[in-house]
């Protein structure tokens, strides 16, 4: 039914990420792109001008809370769902309206959507009978998918005779049989325990990766984001907030949001104060604390005096229990007094009450973990110490 | 009233959990297995005459079996309750697949409005199915007036055909009940899956919706056909003649002839039959409807 060009014709080969083999091509090629896509449900509005550029052969993320607007992005993409405004481009043509089964993507259901009437075979194959492949085909294609997700021995299941992982794969080897441009996956491992979780993870990157197909995940959890994107979309309200790579978002926030949402982190709330280079300080009760710009528009933009914090993950800051710095120096010390110590297995979280001369700020302190214990007590006095590297600032 | 007494010393927890188990069981085997039991001993009796002999004999089996008449006249109306199930199911399938999708209240509302009927008495609906289709009735006028007929035509009343038509009218909300749940029950998702893995709208229908909508056609089938089977009213009032079934023989056998233990004889036939044609439904049916 869809009149698609072979693989190696789509030009893919050139523009994946990392690896290109052969040409010049650094710069990779653009495959969907939304254009201040708009929608609402009733009165709600449930996505407000939408850009994004979805590069071929990517592994993106789309990452955000419940209600952020990240499955209807999906679902509009799909098909399932048409916007109110914006145009949908795939290979610069607008695709928005046109109806679900003449799109070259492929999804992969939250509940993974398995025919039950049908066995793991007849599943798979699904997608090459609708489009009159003939049977010989469809029994090759179907075990070599099959065996590529590693399920070559449950051909004549029946989806309620699988486990939750099996389903997922099943739900996987489905769409990538039809060769689409483009797999989108709906939060395919919230169903799953955390072990598991962990493999299908992995797997599924061995999976991209074989296949170089484009990949386009929803996901509400930071970690799983953090762990599989080659770049990360984080929304709320039904806008982007940030685009980039998982370093980028987790070290350099541009948001508020942003920095809260990736794990415990330290927000210090303070003031915006002067610009020194490529430094501005934030005023904050622990002192005026050097914060590294990433020129960002709303860092740039952000007035001297207004609302501020300064963010610095609780992994970047050292502890001195008298024994002086170890490894490397510091930029800035405060000194304070633990309030708690939680071993959480290969990490150690420290609380500490930093205290200053206009007040006194809890920080996290996170420490690897030692057998014999780390030499701190609740109670200690301590002082810490960070690089003025490992600290950004993010307007409130 | 659970709370104890404990002066009396009369447990009434006990008490009352052991009523409820006894009306529990009591009410069924009382009302149903009771008067079927009572059938069943009275099919073994024999009349001769007007007079009743209580002593056990197989006599009335034998003559179903042997008289020319009561075989044909049964394969006759399981023909024509097969022909109201499948009348039922061509013409419940759509209303029900349109019924589901419906959303929200509309969905609900046109529900109800197809089930009013069941609260409407039967002789009442009946009488109006008649005055539609007799010789003056409202079908016979409406043909005249497009000129199919040129004559009014007597093919609508007072045979099989007149009975087949009713009991499809009259039997239609028992079709389209279960086959609505069956397809209520197949997720929302399976037709998205359907329509992203490249299927058009009859492709889905055909390979999705329609299989596993089938335990309810199953369940549709039985429904409406152990209903036709199991009326002589229809076929009594609407059937004249030529429209003999086997319900009305029985009937026949309980008021005119007085022969109550043939009239046991055949219903306890009949009952089998529908024990059969329910277990088909519960083998065929029951299965799968489950699977999600």
């Amino acid at each position: 039914m869809l009149d698609r060009p072979a693989p190696d014709n789509l030009g893919r080969a050139g523009s994946f990420r990392g690896t290109a083999p052969g040409g010049p091509m650094a710069e990779p090629r653009t495959l969907l792109a939304l254009k201040g896509v708009s929608k609402s449900f009733g009165a709600t509005r449930v996505l407000e001008g939408i850009d994004l550029a979805v590069e071929d052969g990517e592994f993106i993320t789309i990452l955000g809370p419940s209600g952020s607007g990240k499955t209807t992005i999906l679902r509009l993409i799909g098909g399932f769902t048409q916007p109110d405004q914006g145009e949908i481009l795939l290979d610069g043509r607008d695709i928005a309206h046109d109806p679900i089964n003449r799109r070259p993507f492929n999804t992969v259901f939250q509940d993974y959507a398995l025919f039950p009437h049908m066995t793991v075979a007849g599943n798979v194959g699904y997608g090459l009978k609708v489009r009159g492949r003939r049977s010989a085909e469809i029994e090759k294609r179907v075990k070599e998918t099959l065996d590529l997700v590693q399920l070559g021995n449950f051909r004549d299941r029946y989806p309620a005779q699988l486990s939750g992982g099996q389903k997922q794969r099943v739900a996987l080897a489905r769409a990538i049989i039809c060769e689409p441009r483009l797999i989108l996956l709906d939060e395919p491992l919230a169903a799953l325990d955390v072990e598991l979780r962990k493999q299908m993870q992995q797997f599924l990157k061995v999976i991209h990766r074989e296949i170089k197909t484009t990949f386009l995940f929803v996901t509400h959890d930071q970690e799983e984001a953090i762990a599989m994107a080659d770049r990360i979309c984080v929304m709320n309200y039904g806008k982007v907030l940030q685009l980039g790579s998982p370093t980028e978002v987790y070290y350099r926030p541009h948001s508020e949001f942003v920095a809260r949402f990736f794990g415990d982190n330290n927000l210090i709330e303070g003031k915006l104060a002067k610009t020194d280079g490529n430094r501005r300080f934030v005023e904050t009760s622990i002192g005026a604390l050097p914060c590294i710009l990433d020129d960002t528009p709303e860092q740039l933009a952000a007035p001297t005096g207004g609302r501020a914090f300064a963010v610095i993950r609780p992994e970047a800051i050292r502890i001195d229990t008298g024994h002086g710095w170890p490894a490397r120096s510091v930029d800035v010390i405060v000194s304070g007094a633990v309030t708690s110590v939680d071993f959480g297995g290969a990490s150690t979280v420290a609380q500490v009450e930093a205290v200053g001369v206009d007040g006194a700020v809890p920080l996290r302190v996170k420490l690897p973990s030692r057998v014999d214990g780390l030499p701190i007590r609740p109670g200690d006095r301590v002082r810490l110490g960070w690089q003025a590297a490992d600290c950004r600032m993010v307007t409130g | 009233m659970a709370a104890a007494s404990p002066a009396a010393g009369i447990d009434w927890d006990r008490l009352w959990r052991g009523l409820a188990v006894v009306v529990a069981y009591g009410l069924p085997v009382f009302f149903i297995l009771l008067p079927l039991g009572t059938f069943l001993v009275y099919s073994l009796f024999w009349v001769e005459g007007t007079q009743m002999h209580y002593e056990l004999t197989l006599v009335n089996y034998k003559r179903f079996f042997t008289e020319q008449i009561y075989i044909p006249v049964l394969r006759q109306t399981i023909v024509l309750c097969l022909e109201v199930a499948a009348l039922g199911i061509a013409f419940g399938y759509p209303v029900a697949h349109f019924l589901s999708s419906l959303r929200g209240r509309k969905k609900y509302t046109l529900l109800m409005l197809l089930l009013v009927p069941l609260l409407m008495s039967y002789i009442i609906k009946m009488y109006a199915i008649r005055a539609i289709l007799g010789g003056t009735g409202f079908l016979n006028r409406a043909l005249l007036a497009l000129h199919i007929l040129d004559k009014p035509s007597d093919f609508f009343v007072f045979n099989l055909n007149a009975i087949l038509l009713t009991q499809t009218v009259l039997l239609l909300p028992f079709a389209i009940l279960p086959i609505f749940l069956s397809l209520e029950r197949i997720p929302k998702s399976l037709m998205d899956a359907s329509a992203d893995l490249g299927a058009a709208n009859w492709q889905s229908f055909a390979r999705v919706t329609l299989p596993l909508s089938l335990p309810g056609v199953v369940s549709a089938a039985v429904f409406v056909f152990v209903l036709a089977i199991g009326d002589f009213l229809t076929p009594q009032m609407v059937g004249g003649q030529n429209g003999f079934t086997f319900g009305r023989i029985i009937y026949s056998q309980f008021g005119f002839a007085y022969n109550w233990p043939f009239g046991a004889a055949l219903s306890v036939i009949l009952a089998a039959l529908v024990i059969v044609a329910i277990a088909i439904g519960v083998r065929f049916g029951g299965r799968r409807a489950g699977v999600a």
